[in-house]
């Protein structure tokens, strides 16, 4: 009962801070007002979620409310405590980092109160959104969300291309709403109630309209998280938003889908084979596109935005694991494929805000996001360097780091063999081999973004001039941006060689889900006493643990091993280092070389893109010299763009000479192959129907 | 206490021997079949220890563009290939260390080293190293699924989860023979570029324009000279003795490792053969050459679907 009222309090501690930020004279206060009742809500969020999480006893509560609503449930379960134990706190530094960030507009004169209050707006949602059980109250926290990320996404709304990312964001987010209503309005005619649980008990009877319902529901939150191919809005707001913004979008505001996701998974009955096969195939196409897109990013903003694009879709490759074995009766599946997409979620958090910081450092320092023109940063922002470095290296899911141990669960979930059948299991490890693919991508995505913005020396002239020094340590130095960075990574650090510290909070979630895949479900069925059910649940949670346990234990302890290595090398090495001699790098003969030189972003890339050219179109400008003696400047530029997103404008803007092109393009005289091929697609298609009625 | 005995004498004692000597005279063996083969009489067998030796003792010299990514870098290249090296049987026998799914680690563990290695190189600001490091970050994302369709296809086929016990051949009948070539075609392909050798990078070369692995290095010099070579000889070793444990039944004892350290000096004896015989492949066919090892493992894993027997359930 105390656990609730702290819960709820929080909202009006949080609308408080909000009404103090906008009504509050000087920028200080207001970032104050924000910051201290961001800080209060987290610590009584917190407060109350810590007993869910140690006993895995959900919270519940009842309001009454006026008719036609009658009473409004809330109930935080394993599942709302982990998302709520880690997104109000990433959201307050969130807050912290905006301080320092935001400053060169303070000193301006602009008014940071309605910025500030919207980020507490935000952590209103999160309350809601993983605590409310009635879809109205869901619906509108949700939309606070949204709306609340478009007004901080255009913060620089006097620039057109930042207000056209906005409107861009807000329609798409609007889309997804639109069908998460019509998911609801499905439940809803169906039930007679906005209330979850009764909808559990409606989806729990295996009714017809299940799949129409999922299908809405999972389109309404692909969007949400930006799911390739609904993740057109997402590169574009991402790079216009100021970093906090991003950062928060992309690590905390973006898992609300996810989580969605996961409720209604709950909600529902014991899922079909279809839908783990469906989810694991979505997850591995947004995986797949979305590390190809990484790596030719120029943008470094645009770049972490695709990102998330690829780190949503390994979650769901891990929750389509979970789903099949939750499906097939083999609880192994569910706890490694569960356990591995929560932490990889947590993982990705953590480290996408704080790349997200360390790129709008670098934005501040040198006014540049640029792989192009970047370079030699270490020297300049050597602490950020030194984040960015550990961020990205748990990006690439490299041990002993935080963001490998969610992998390797992954990993042995699709590698486990624990499939009925052996075609499946042979999927399952090709889905391996995707896995492998994305991962070693997403490396060379994350040492072409640090070693072209950090290592070497600029690539542009006019960044390379050191007048800015005293200038960069005002940023690199300064301790509202270098906090929110430095607690993430050793956030970072510490799961990567402690995993027990993440595992913490993802147990109890996890063991909702394996309560329900794992023997819970037998016995729930078999229509057991309550004593009997309940003892399974226990027993099935303790399963979890000893699993979950076996599993991560021999690894963890290598991660240590490696760790251990490596400190003890980077201080060996540490001590020796002023004793070797200076010189020039080596220029194999060629003695002028300068710094445009070097490789940069494209040619680093270029040889994977080339590979990749279907997916990966580029739009090239050029104008090239053409006679001996040159009259005019001649420039070339190339730059990578978004493949569904240019498709859908095309289609949009040219609808009728699309159809025209279209029609034009069919042959008169069909050849022999086309026509033999249309038969083939036709006879196939009709099998599979034949096959599914 | 006789098992912590047994322990120390097989496992622990072997394979250390194994890794701290075969490493040196697999590239010495390469070296002297390479030289016997171009007529002439080639350096000692253990002429890689006596350069590392030399090497450890000198003072490196720093390029003035580098940060202390690029010093640390080699080391934790060498970290990297001692970690891997834990996982594989070097002497016949068990590995070091092993548990369920290590080879998932082998491999991520291989990609630290690499990224290391590129991150190294790119500090340098050089152009031929930054050319380097993107061929080995390209190469190496068509390679990485090869070696987990192989590994996933011998851990379907034999049921096992761990590296060193899913290496171990068990051909008894058509389809399981299928899986066991197709795995070692495979990683046949993974060794070679994973360790820098022929078809894909030569080690000799002088050009750097042509190089992958050995341009990364250009600028080190020292102690992390040694420390870069020394761990790409023991990548190298590694490699073989994965394909020799693919290779050779299990036996125990001393006759294991006899079999187990002559068939990796055999590797190393082809190899240097092979690298007198034929010239480096074109840079812009080398994706090519690699979805070769992509086939060789999606068909190792479709030959493990029509493996007839017993699923090999995780519990």
């Amino acid at each position: 009962m105390v656990s609730s009222v702290l819960l709820l309090a929080s909202i009006p501690v949080l609308l408080l801070g909000c009404g103090l930020a906008i009504g509050l004279r000087s920028n200080a206060t207001r970032a104050a007002a924000a910051i201290v009742s961001q800080a209060v809500a987290s610590l009584l969020v917190l407060l109350a979620v810590v007993p869910v999480l140690t006993s895995g006893q959900a919270l519940e509560v009842l309001w009454p409310w006026p008719a036609p609503i009658d009473r409004i449930a809330f109930r935080v379960d394993g599942l709302g405590a982990f998302f709520l134990a880690w997104s109000l706190p990433m959201t307050l530094l969130g807050t912290v980092y905006a301080v320092g960030y935001l400053r060169p507009y303070f000193v301006a004169g602009r008014n940071g109160g309605p910025h500030f209050a919207l980020l507490n707006m935000t952590s209103v949602a999160f309350v809601l959104i993983y605590s409310a059980q009635n879809a109205l109250v869901f619906l509108l926290a949700w939309e606070i969300a949204a709306v609340a990320a478009w007004l901080l996404v255009i913060w620089d709304y006097r620039s057109q291309k930042i207000r056209f990312a906005g409107f861009n964001y807000l329609v798409s987010t609007h889309v997804g709403l639109f069908v998460l209503v019509a998911a609801f309005m499905l439940l809803h005619s169906k039930t007679g109630s906005m209330d979850f649980a009764d909808f559990g008990v409606f989806l729990g009877g295996d009714p017809p309209s299940l799949g129409t319902i999922y299908l809405l529901l999972g389109l309404a939150f692909a969007l949400k998280s930006a799911f390739f191919p609904f993740h057109t809005w997402l590169p574009r707001a991402h790079a216009a938003a100021p970093a906090h913004v991003s950062a928060l979008m992309s690590g905390v505001i973006h898992k609300a889908g996810l989580f969605g996701f996961l409720r209604f998974c709950l909600l529902g009955p014991t899922p079909q084979e279809w839908l783990g096969w469906s989810v694991l195939v979505f997850g591995a196409a947004s995986a797949g596109f979305g590390v190809l897109y990484t790596a030719v990013q120029r943008d470094l903003k645009r770049l972490l935005g695709y990102s998330s694009t690829e780190n949503v879709g390994i979650a769901a490759m891990a929750f389509g694991v979970g789903l099949l074995g939750w499906s097939w009766h083999q609880p192994i599946l569910v706890v490694l494929g569960f356990g591995g997409g929560l932490l990889h979620v947590l993982g990705h958090a953590l480290f996408k805000c704080a790349l997200f910081y360390a790129a709008g450092t670098i934005q501040r320092a040198t006014h540049a996001v640029d792989l192009e023109r970047l370079g030699g940063l270490a020297r300049r922002l050597p602490r950020t360097a030194v984040f960015f470095a550990l961020a990205g290296l748990s990006m690439a899911a490299l041990p002993p780091l935080g963001g490998f141990l969610g992998e390797f669960l992954i990993y042995a979930g699709l590698l486990s063999g624990a499939a009925p059948s052996r075609e499946a299991d042979v999927v399952l490890v090709g889905a391996a081999a995707g896995l492998a693919f994305v991962g070693a991508v997403g490396a060379l995505s994350v040492v072409r973004a640090f070693g072209l913005a950090f290592l070497g020396t600029p690539r542009d002239a006019g960044l390379a001039n050191l007048q800015h020094t005293a200038h960069d340590a005002e940023y690199d130095g300064s301790w509202a941006m270098s906090l929110p960075m430095a607690a993430h990574t050793a956030a970072i650090v510490a799961i990567g060689v402690w995993p027990d510290l993440a595992l913490m909070i993802v147990q109890p979630a996890l063991d909702l889900f394996s309560r329900h895949g794992g023997s819970g479900v037998a016995a729930g069925a078999s229509a057991a006493g309550a004593a009997s059910a309940a003892g399974a649940a226990g027993a099935a949670a303790a399963a979890t643990v000893d699993t979950l346990a076996a599993q991560l234990g021999p690894v963890t302890w290598a991660c240590r091993a490696l760790a251990l290595s490596l400190a003890v090398v980077l201080a060996l090495t540490w001590r020796r280092r002023a004793l070797s001699r200076r010189s020039v790098t080596w220029g194999c003969g060629y003695t002028a070389a300068t710094a445009r030189m070097q490789y940069t972003g494209s040619s680093f890339s270029a040889q994977l893109s080339s590979l990749f050219r279907p997916v990966l179109p580029v739009m090239t400008r050029e104008h090239l010299p053409s006679e001996p003696f040159p009259q005019h400047a001649s420039h070339l530029a190339t730059h990578h763009v978004d493949a569904v997103e240019r498709r859908i404008y095309e289609v949009l803007g040219q609808g009728e000479e699309f159809v025209q092109d279209t029609s034009d393009r069919i042959p008169e005289q069909p050849r022999f192959a086309f026509a033999a091929g249309l038969i083939a697609v036709v006879v196939v298609a009709l099998i599979a129907l034949g096959e599914g009625l | 206490m006789d098992q912590v005995r047994a322990y120390l004498t097989s496992q622990l004692l072997g394979n250390l021997a194994a890794l701290l000597v075969m490493p040196i005279l697999v590239v010495g063996v390469i070296q002297r079949v390479k030289a016997r083969w171009a007529g002439r009489k080639g350096p000692p067998l253990m002429q890689l220890g006596y350069d590392l030796w030399r090497l450890a003792r000198k003072r490196s010299v720093l390029s003035t563009t580098t940060t202390a990514v690029f010093q640390l870098a080699p080391y934790v290249v060498l970290v990297t290939a001692l970690g891997s090296a834990c996982l594989v049987p070097l002497a016949g026998g068990p590995a070091l260390a092993s548990f369920r799914f290590d080879f998932v680690w082998f491999a991520y563990v291989w990609g630290l080293g690499r990224v290391a290695l590129i991150l190294g190189a790119l500090d340098t600001g050089s152009a031929f190293e930054g050319m380097g490091a993107s061929r080995e970050a390209t190469f190496s994302a068509i390679l990485e699924p090869a070696l987990f369709l192989a590994a996933g296809a011998l851990s379907l086929a034999s049921g096992e989860r761990e590296l060193s016990l899913l290496l171990v051949p068990q051909v008894a009948g058509g389809a399981a023979l299928v899986v066991w070539a197709g795995a070692l075609v495979a990683l046949v392909i993974v060794v070679q570029v994973e360790a820098a050798r022929m078809p894909i990078d030569d080690p000799t070369t002088h050009l750097e324009l042509t190089m992958i692995h050995e341009v990364m290095v250009l600028d080190h010099s020292g102690r992390e000279l040694a420390a870069v070579q020394w761990a790409s000889a023991i990548k190298l070793y590694v490699g073989l003795s994965v394909l020799a444990t693919l290779m050779h039944p299990r036996t125990p004892g001393l006759p294991g490792v006899a079999l187990h350290l002559g068939l990796c000096l055999a590797l190393a004896a082809a190899l240097g053969l092979s690298e007198s015989l034929i010239a480096r492949l074109k840079l812009r066919t080398i994706p090519q050459y690699l979805v070769v090892a992509l086939s060789a493992g999606a068909v190792a894993l479709l030959a493990a679907l029509a493996m007839a027997g017993r699923l090999g359930i995780l519990r």
